[in-house]
């Protein structure tokens, strides 16, 4: 029972502060298949793309206040998941290795993992401490591995408050798709309940077949927006050197017009777009906060909408560009990084399908937090997840198992916030303080 | 070259009545010429009271002959278990829920995986809720639970099968091994169906895989006592309660075969019925050789040395059934063989015993027989062994395949399970004789042989094969890796 007691462990062994009790109690673990035979132990193929994300980890958590799941019992729930499943059986698949020791999903059913569990306190308790460590209590915190072929890609807590209401907590493997394709997954869950259902299963997009180019000479070094790790083999995980601390903040429309005004001001146009904006105004107080020792490069990744089609889990979707300057970022003004973001961004996704090619033996990297990474999710739907006619009060959503120099996440505001972003910040954390007090100067975000 | 005189030998042997009275017809019509020549001579020795006297007691012993006959029990339908697809437990998350329960125990994991890749079941076997936790920890609610849903499930499709009312029913005989609360199951049943107070209701346990034919046999003498009476046999084993959650490897083996499943049995001995009934049932032969240590103890149910509860079975198992199998067979043989092959078989046993030739044991040819085979599913191993002892082709062996593939090992059920595949296949014609074999703890062997009524055909009628029945049968390899 090591693996067992192992995940029970760690989820009932974290504490959110020393002095209190957990407050997620009577965990049970089991887990839900495909309904019917689906996957028929078909072999799906990963492309590059995949196995560069692959040791990312997606985790939500979607907050459904009181009717929601009122008098959905445990099994009706998973009645609902058993059909669903039969629609969507990749991720409830296994890894094997090809002989070329290539990974490849198994489409054996084996399933996805749901942990029930229960909480002391009412989600409107539960959501007014804003202390974001607290979502990690209600979302599994697995990875793949050390037992490759036995760890599901797909785990799903769901906590009843006691209130009555239920937070869902997804765990999604990066290898499978990015955060669109995490949800058009639990989507298609939302609508099984109801008793809809897609007309094709859930697919994968299929890999180009790669022409292997012969091993250069000279090999030419990593892109920048990657960073190379020892090779992990069966446990797809990797540590950080100092711990990272994660906190969000709530910026209006109103706030961003007003950052919008400062960085553009003599030009008097709106030429950089929020996002841009908010990119700019974190890069800039986080080299002040390192104290001007960079970040010189940074990694914006954003949505590509041309490749993006209905009912396809994939990670083609998502561009990723490198932004580098030379220049002191901490004295740059704050319009040059704007142009900078917005014209001089490389999209360096070729360049890291070719370096992963290029290898025989498939080199793991770290795409988020290689460098101070930036991540456009403004349209990713996530309040759009309707359990029984009702859309989740709020949604957490992070990135699990990123490199030491920290993600930015661009997200939408909750249905009930005023309009505008909710960014979330992720770094070490000995430049929080300073970064916080930073944007408080210079910007006046709190 | 050896075809001709076995079939001329085998024509001459089995109409061997028939070819017998044809040849006193034929002398007695020859001789009559001979009487003719003093026919009032032959009426002068015989008076009238001598006439009645022979009439009276040819009346009287035809009378005492039907009186006393036993009364056929008929089968008017059955019904099985469709599990939902809800508990439906691939072959993945079985080997990997087995992997993490038993992760400290690497040899239990690699004899488990053996065991799967060898079991012979397929992906849609189902295990009920409470077993799909890791680790599971049921409680009698949840065996309680079951046992509604298995037993309930299969007595209204054969309610909705049969349109019988459950006031009509004059005896429920329930057997589950494994499960046995207060109040009994059968008083389950009686309380659900709100019964007739006089209902005349048995629960039997404890008697391993082979009870459901024990049922059957206990059915058939009650109807014999009872007149006019339909009686309902429910064959279930309820595994809720019965996972084991220890790692003795000789205890392993129930976790990885048993599934859930059920079956319930409407038999009467009402003649009026006998045109709407499915079966007649013939024969009913029942082997205990309990009184063998070595089969008494082959399969126990014992706590291992961490005082988990489990079932451990001999390595020999297989070699017993073998036995308990020749046991019952040397006691069916006769009441079913075609008189050729009894013949063949008591020279060749008189051949070995009393002439002392170098023979091999002659095994009856059961094909001649039956036409249908249900083998307790017990196992890939249990079917293999006994297609190899009887002789027996793949075609006559697929229903118990297939009903292991599909559903698993469900115990007393299977064998009803093998009787619906074959109907559904549309196979079953009238006169067909079919072969019920079941093995259980004891050691028993029990067989019940059954004959068809009237043609049935495969129409879709809620059973437990309709939606899946198109895709059998499948062929499976020796080996599936995982």
């Amino acid at each position: 029972m090591r693996h067992l007691s192992l995940q029970i462990s760690l989820l009932e062994g974290k504490m959110v502060s020393s002095d209190k009790p957990n407050p997620v109690y009577d965990i049970r673990i089991s887990t839900v298949a495909p309904g019917f035979i689906s996957g028929h132990d078909a072999a799906q193929e990963l492309s590059t793309m995949d196995l560069a994300m692959k040791l990312h980890y997606l985790r939500f958590v979607f907050y459904f206040p009181s009717p929601a799941f009122d008098g959905f019992t445990i099994l009706n729930i998973k009645e609902s998941m058993f059909n669903w499943l039969s629609h969507a059986y990749i991720p409830c698949g296994r890894f094997r290795r090809s002989d070329s020791g290539r990974p490849y999903i198994k489409c054996n059913d084996s399933g996805v993992r749901i942990i029930e569990a229960k909480c002391h306190l009412g989600l409107d308790e539960w959501l007014e401490s804003r202390d974001d460590s607290r979502n990690t209590l209600l979302v599994p915190n697995n990875v793949i591995g050390p037992d490759f072929t036995f760890s599901p890609l797909v785990m799903i807590q769901l906590t009843k408050f006691k209130c009555g209401g239920t937070s869902v907590g997804m765990s999604w493997s990066h290898v499978l798709g990015d955060a669109f394709s995490a949800m058009g997954f639990i989507k298609l869950w939302a609508q099984a309940i109801v008793g809809h259902y897609p007309a094709q299963p859930l697919t994968m997009a299929q890999p180009q077949v790669h022409a292997r180019n012969c091993q250069s000479l000279n090999p030419s070094p990593d892109p920048l927006s990657v960073k190379r790790v020892d090779p992990v083999g069966d446990l797809w995980s990797t540590s950080n050197t100092s711990k990272l601390e994660t906190f969000s903040l709530c910026i209006s429309t109103s706030e961003l017009i007003r950052l919008q005004a400062k960085i553009c001001r003599e030009k008097g146009e709106r030429k950089i777009s929020p996002f841009e904006c908010i990119c700019v105004v974190i890069w800039q107080c986080v080299a002040k906060a390192r104290q001007g020792l960079g970040p010189e490069a940074v990694t914006i990744c954003r949505s590509d909408m041309r490749n993006r089609a209905k009912g396809i889990i994939t990670n083609k979707s998502q561009t990723i560009s490198l932004v580098k300057t030379d220049l002191s970022v901490a004295k740059s003004d704050p319009m040059e990084l704007g142009l900078l973001i917005m014209n001089q961004a490389v999209d360096e996704r070729m360049k890291i399908e070719e370096t992963i090619e290029r290898d025989d033996e498939l080199p793991d990297f770290l795409i988020y937090g290689a460098n101070l990474t930036f991540v456009d999710l403004s349209d990713v739907p996530f309040y759009e997840m309707e359990v029984r006619g009702q859309k989740p009060a709020y949604v957490n959503y992070a990135i699990d198992n990123i490199g030491d120099e920290g993600v930015v996440l661009v997200l939408p505001t909750p249905k009930n916030c005023p309009d505008g972003k909710m960014v979330s910040v992720t770094l070490p954390e000995n430049q929080v303080v300073e970064l916080k007090s930073t944007l408080k100067e210079d910007w006046c975000i709190a | 070259m050896l075809k001709f005189p076995k079939q001329s030998y085998d024509h001459l042997i089995n109409h061997f009545y028939s070819i017998i009275l044809i040849l006193l017809i034929i002398i007695f019509g020859i001789s009559i010429p001979a009487f003719q020549r003093t026919p009032f001579h032959l009426f002068n020795h015989l008076s009238f009271i001598h006439g009645l006297a022979f009439y009276l007691l040819a009346i009287s012993i035809l009378m005492f002959y039907f009186l006393n006959k036993p009364r056929t029990v008929y089968l008017l339908d059955f019904a099985c278990f469709k599990p939902s697809p809800v508990l439906r437990v691939p072959f993945a998350t079985a080997a990997e829920h087995g992997r993490i329960i038993l992760a400290s125990q690497p040899k239990s994991i690699a004899f488990q995986v053996k065991i799967f890749e060898r079991s012979g079941l397929g992906e849609e076997t189902c295990l009920p809720h409470p077993l799909h936790y890791l680790p599971p920890n049921p409680n009698m609610m949840d065996a309680r639970d079951e046992s509604h849903l298995v037993i309930f499930s299969a007595m209204d499709s054969l309610f909705r099968q049969t349109g019988l009312d459950p006031k009509d029913i004059d005896i429920l005989i329930v057997n589950c091994s494994l499960f046995s609360p207060t109040p009994s199951i059968s008083a389950m049943v009686v309380n659900k169906y709100k019964m007739r107070s006089n209902v005349k209701s048995f629960n039997l346990s404890g008697m391993g895989c082979s009870a459901g034919l024990i049922s059957i046999d206990f059915a058939k003498n009650l109807l014999q006592v009872h007149p006019e009476a339909y009686a309902v046999v429910i064959s279930t084993e309820i595994i809720t309660p019965n996972s084991y959650m220890g790692k003795e490897r000789s205890m392993l083996l129930p976790n990885c075969l048993f599934r859930m499943g059920g079956a319930a049995i409407l038999l009467t001995n009402k003649r009026s019925q006998r045109k709407h009934a499915k079966y007649s049932l013939l024969h009913v032969i029942r082997t205990h050789k309990g009184s063998d240590e070595k089969s008494y103890r082959c399969v126990t149910q014992e706590e291992d040395k961490e005082g988990h509860v489990g079932i451990a079975l001999n390595l020999d198992l297989m070699v017993i059934a073998a036995n308990s199998l020749k046991a019952n067979i040397s006691t069916i043989g006769p009441l079913v063989l075609p008189l050729s092959e009894q013949l063949l078989f008591v020279f060749n046993l008189m051949g070995r015993k009393f002439l002392k030739l170098d023979l091999k044991p002659y095994i009856p040819d059961f094909k001649k027989a039956f036409d249908h085979f249900c083998i307790h599913a017990g196992g890939r191993a249990v079917i293999d062994e006994l297609q190899k002892n009887l002789r027996l082709s793949p075609e006559h062996v697929e229903a118990s395949r297939m009903a292991l593939h599909r559903f698993g090992n469900t115990s007393s059920s299977s064998l009803w399970y093998e009787l619906g595949y074959i109907e559904a296949k549309g196979r079953m014609k009238k006169g067909d004789r079919a072969w019920q074999i079941g093995f259980g703890s004891g050691f028993k062997c029990n067989s019940a042989v059954w004959k068809c009524n009237r043609d049935i055909e495969a129409t879709k009628n809620g059973g437990a094969w309709d939606d899946c029945i198109h895709r059998y049968p499948v062929y499976e390899p020796d080996v599936v890796k995982l």
